[in-house]
C-alpha cells in the first residue's frame, strides 16, 4: 500500500536571533490510506510542528512532504490553499475557531471556502455538527460552548470539505475520560467506514492503545 | 468563495467594529461633499454666465465686417498687440459688404437673417428738448430679442415707415413721464443742411426720403435740415438676470432705432471730415470705384441653430468678409473655468485624500485586530486572492456609502445655500430665485467612482499585508 501522506528527512529548524532551535529533525513517517496513526511524546517534541508540515501550513526547513506520492514543496501558493482546503482537515490544539461566529457559521465559513453555496452549505453544516453531537448547539459561539464542544466543532469544521486526510492536535486534551472515548470511538468509524485516515496527536497512551492502528514516538524532534 | 459571501464578511467584519467604520466613513463623506459641492458651483457659475450669454444672443450672432472705408483708404492699422488680436486680424476682410453681400450671406445655409449694423450720433429733439442721442438702424420686421419687450407700444410696422423705437434711456432724458405717454409723439433728427457727398449722385433712390438734395441756393446759417418720425414703441429694459442692462447680442445699442434703409442714407448723406476724407482717398486710389458705395461696416448675421455657428463662420470667411463671434471667447471662458473647477476639484481631492489615510489606517487596525482570525481562515483554506477581497470589498463599502452619502450630502448643501442666497440677498433686492450650482450626473457619479476607487487604493497595502499572513505565527497570537 502505497503512503498517502509522508514525511521524508523533515527538518524544521526555528532561527531565533543566533542560536536556533531545531523542532523537527530528519523525521521521517508514512501514513497509509485508511491508517489511524497516534503520535505520543512529550512537550516540546515536535508534535505540533510536524502537524503543520503535514498540513500545509509551513514549509520544512529541509527534506520533503508527500501527499498521495506528490511533494508538497514546489506547489504554488493557491495550490497550497487548495490543499489545506480539500486534501487536509486540520483540529488545533486550541481549536481556532473564530470567536465572533457560530458553531454553524464557523463550520459554514469552511464550506463557503469549500464552494458549496445556500441551501447546501446550510444542510451540511447541520448534518456535520449533528454527526459529532451538537445538533442543538447551532447558533452557539465559541464562548457558549464547553471547551469539549468547542473541540468538536473544530471537528465538524475539519471535516467540511471531506478530507482525505485529518490531522487533530490533542483533540481528547479537554475531555474528560468519557467523552474522550466517545470521541475517539467516533473518528474510529469514521476511518472504518468512510476510509478516513488519521494522524492524532495524545497524550493519552491507554486511548491511543485502545483506538489506534498504530502509535508514533517522538522525543526532542525526533520519531523514535 | 462566491462574491456574495466575502461581501457578507466585509460587511460583518465592518459591522464588528461599527463606529470605526462610522467614523472613517465620514471622513469619506466630507471628502466627497467638499468636492461635488466646490465643483458644483463652479459650474454653476459657469453655466449661469453661459445662460446669461445664452439669453443676450450672443451665441447665435456673428458680426460680419466688410472691408471699411478707413483700409479702402489704405490706411494701415497698428500691429497686433496680442494673441486675441492677432485672431481678429487673421478673419480680415477683402470684400465691401454691401446690399450684394448682405444677399449673399442671407443665403449661406443656417442664416436666419443679416441685419446690417447703422449706428450713429445725432443731434435729436423731442418733447422741446434737445440732445445728443445714438440712432440705430433696424430691419423690419426684426426677431432678435431686443425686439421683444416693449414697456409700451409696438415695433416699428414697415421699412419704409417713418416711425421710430425709442429705449427707455430716451423716455426719462427727454423728460416723458412715462413709456406710454412718448407714443405717437415725434422727435427730429437734425443734420447741417446740403451735405452730402459724390457716392449720392449714384444713389438709386436719392429723393426717396424727400429730403432737397440738390437745393442749390442753400443758406448754411439760416436752416438745419430735419426727419421726423413718430415714436411708436418703447423698449422695455430687463430688470434681472439675463439682459440686464439692456445689451442684446452683438448690435451696438442705441437709444433711437429707425427703419434700416433710412438710417444707412442718413450716415451716407452726413458723415463727419473723416469720413469725407476716408471716402476722398478711397475714390482716389482706385479701391472703390466711381459707381461703388462702401457698404456697411458691420453687419449681424444671426444663425438658426447655435450648433451652426462654427459652419456658417466658416463659409462667411470663404466668401470674402471677417467675422467675429463671441463662441470663441466662450472657448477661452471655458478654460478658464475649467482652471477654476479643477481648483476647486483638487482642494476636494485633498480632503479625500485625507479619508483615504483613513481608510488606511482602520483596515490596518482591522488586520491586527483580525490576524488570529485571518490565519485561522488561511489554515482552512482561504486564497491569499480571497483574503485580499475581502479587505477591498469592506474599502469598496467605505467608499461607495460615503461617495453615496457624501453626494447627497452635497445636494443638500447645495439646496440650502441657494435658498439662503435668496432669501437673504436675492429678495430683498427683489431678484428672481437663482440656482448657483450645476450637479450634473458625471458630477455625482464621478465623485462616487472618485472615492470608490480612492478606497480601494488605500486599501492596497491593508489588504497584501493581510494576504502575507503566515497562518502558524497568527495561530500562535492571542
Ligand atoms: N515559531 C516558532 N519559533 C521558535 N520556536 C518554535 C516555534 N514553533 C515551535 N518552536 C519550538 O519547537 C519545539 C517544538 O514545538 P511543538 O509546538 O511542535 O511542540 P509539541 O510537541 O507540539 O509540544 P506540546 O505537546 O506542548 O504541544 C518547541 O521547543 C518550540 O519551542
Ligand atoms: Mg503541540
Amino acid at each position: 500500500m502505497p503512503a498517502l501522506l509522508a514525511a521524508q528527512e523533515v527538518s524544521k529548524i526555528y532561527q531565533m536571533g543566533s542560536n536556533s532551535v531545531t523542532a523537527l529533525d530528519n523525521v521521517s513517517l508514512e501514513i497509509g490510506e485508511g491508517e489511524f496513526v497516534a503520535i505520543q511524546g512529550t512537550s516540546g517534541s515536535g508534535k505540533s510542528t510536524l502537524l503543520n508540515m503535514l498540513g500545509g501550513l509551513d514549509h520544512p526547513t529541509k527534506g520533503e512532504v508527500y501527499f498521495a506520492s506528490r511533494p508538497l514543496g514546489p506547489f504554488t501558493k493557491k495550490e497550497m490553499a487548495r490543499y489545506r482546503r480539500f486534501s487536509v482537515g486540520m483540529i488545533f490544539q486550541n481549536f481556532n475557531l473564530i470567536p465572533t461566529m457560530t458553531a454553524r457559521e464557523n463550520v459554514s465559513l469552511a464550506l463557503a471556502f469549500g464552494g458549496l453555496r445556500g441551501q447546501q452549505r446550510r444542510a451540511r453544516s447541520r448534518e456535520l455538527l449533528a454527526r459529532v453531537g451538537l445538533g442543538d448547539r447551532l447558533e452557539h459561539k465559541p464562548s457558549e460552548l464547553s471547551g469539549g464542544e468547542q473541540q468538536r466543532v473544530a471537528i465538524a469544521r475539519a471535516l467540511a470539505n471531506n478530507p482525505k486526510v485529518l490531522l487533530a492536535d490533542e483533540p481528547t486534551g479537554n475531555l474528560d475520560s468519557i467523552r474522550a472515548h466517545e470521541l475517539l470511538a467516533l473518528l474510529r468509524e469514521m476511518v472504518n467506514q468512510d476510509s478516513l485516515t488519521i494522524l492524532m496527536v495524545t497524550h493519552d497512551h491507554e486511548l491511543a492503545n485502545s483506538f489506534a492502528d498504530r502509535i508514533v514516538f517522538m522525543k526532542d524532534g525526533r520519531v523514535v | 468563495m462566491s462574491f456574495f459571501d466575502i461581501l457578507h464578511l466585509a460587511l460583518r467584519n465592518l459591522r464588528q467594529a461599527k463606529l470605526r467604520a462610522i467614523l472613517t466613513t465620514m471622513g469619506v463623506i466630507v471628502g466627497v461633499a467638499v468636492i461635488v459641492t466646490m465643483v458644483s458651483f463652479g459650474l454653476g457659475l459657469q453655466s449661469n454666465m453661459l445662460e446669461r450669454f445664452k439669453a443676450l444672443d450672443l451665441f447665435n450672432e456673428i458680426q460680419v465686417f466688410g472691408q471699411g472705408l478707413s483700409s479702402l483708404a489704405g490706411m494701415e492699422r497698428p500691429g497686433a498687440r496680442d494673441e486675441g488680436e492677432r485672431r481678429l486680424r487673421s478673419r480680415r476682410a477683402t470684400r465691401i459688404l454691401d446690399d450684394a453681400g448682405v444677399k449673399e450671406i442671407a443665403a449661406v445655409p443656417g442664416v436666419a437673417y443679416v441685419e446690417p449694423s447703422v449706428n450713429f450720433p445725432a443731434y435729436v429733439r423731442s418733447n422741446g428738448k434737445l440732445l445728443t442721442q445714438y440712432v440705430g438702424g433696424a430691419n423690419i420686421p426684426n426677431a432678435a430679442t431686443r425686439f421683444q419687450h416693449f414697456a409700451a407700444g409696438r415695433m416699428i410696422s414697415a421699412p419704409t415707415a417713418d416711425e421710430a423705437v425709442v429705449s427707455e434711456r430716451f423716455i426719462r432724458d427727454f423728460g416723458y413721464e412715462k413709456p406710454a405717454d412718448a407714443i405717437g409723439k415725434t422727435l427730429e433728427l437734425l443734420a447741417p443742411p446740403g451735405e452730402k457727398d459724390d457716392a449720392e449722385e449714384e444713389e438709386e433712390t436719392p429723393n426717396f426720403f424727400g429730403i432737397p438734395l440738390d437745393d442749390p441756393g442753400f443758406d448754411e446759417l439760416s436752416a438745419v435740415e430735419t426727419r421726423t418720425f413718430r415714436i411708436v414703441g418703447v423698449l422695455g429694459t430687463i430688470k434681472e438676470g439675463a439682459g440686464q442692462g439692456g445689451l442684446r447680442g452683438l448690435m451696438p445699442s442705441a437709444g433711437i432705432y429707425v427703419p434700416l434703409a433710412m438710417a444707412h442714407s442718413w450716415t451716407t448723406q452726413h458723415r463727419g471730415p473723416l469720413g469725407q476724407v476716408a471716402l476722398a482717398l478711397a475714390r482716389q486710389g482706385g479701391n472703390l470705384g466711381a459707381g461703388q458705395t462702401e457698404g456697411y461696416e458691420v453687419a449681424v448675421v444671426r444663425v438658426a441653430d447655435p450648433a451652426q455657428l462654427t459652419e456658417v463662420r466658416a463659409k462667411i470667411t470663404e466668401l470674402g468678409f471677417g467675422s467675429f463671434s463671441i463662441v470663441d471667447e466662450i472657448d477661452q471662458i471655458r478654460t478658464v473655468f475649467l482652471i477654476i473647477d479643477s481648483v476647486l476639484g483638487l482642494l476636494g481631492g485633498i480632503s479625500l485624500l485625507v479619508a483615504s489615510f483613513g481608510i488606511a489606517n482602520t483596515m490596518i487596525m482591522s488586520i491586527l485586530e483580525r490576524t488570529r482570525e485571518i490565519g485561522i481562515m488561511k489554515a482552512i483554506g482561504a486564497e491569499d486572492r480571497e483574503i485580499k477581497l475581502i479587505f477591498f470589498v469592506e474599502a469598496a463599502v467605505i467608499g461607495v456609502v460615503g461617495g453615496v452619502v457624501g453626494v447627497l450630502v452635497a445636494w443638500g448643501i447645495d439646496g440650502l445655500a441657494n435658498r439662503l442666497a435668496y432669501r437673504f440677498i436675492l429678495k430683498p433686492q427683489g431678484a428672481s430665485f437663482i440656482d448657483f450650482f450645476d450637479l450634473p450626473p458625471y458630477l455625482w457619479l464621478g465623485a462616487i467612482v472618485f472615492a470608490l476607487m480612492v478606497s480601494i487604493l488605500a486599501a492596497l497595502y491593508p489588504a497584501s499585508r493581510a494576504a502575507r499572513i503566515d497562518p502558524v505565527r497568527a495561530l500562535r497570537h492571542d
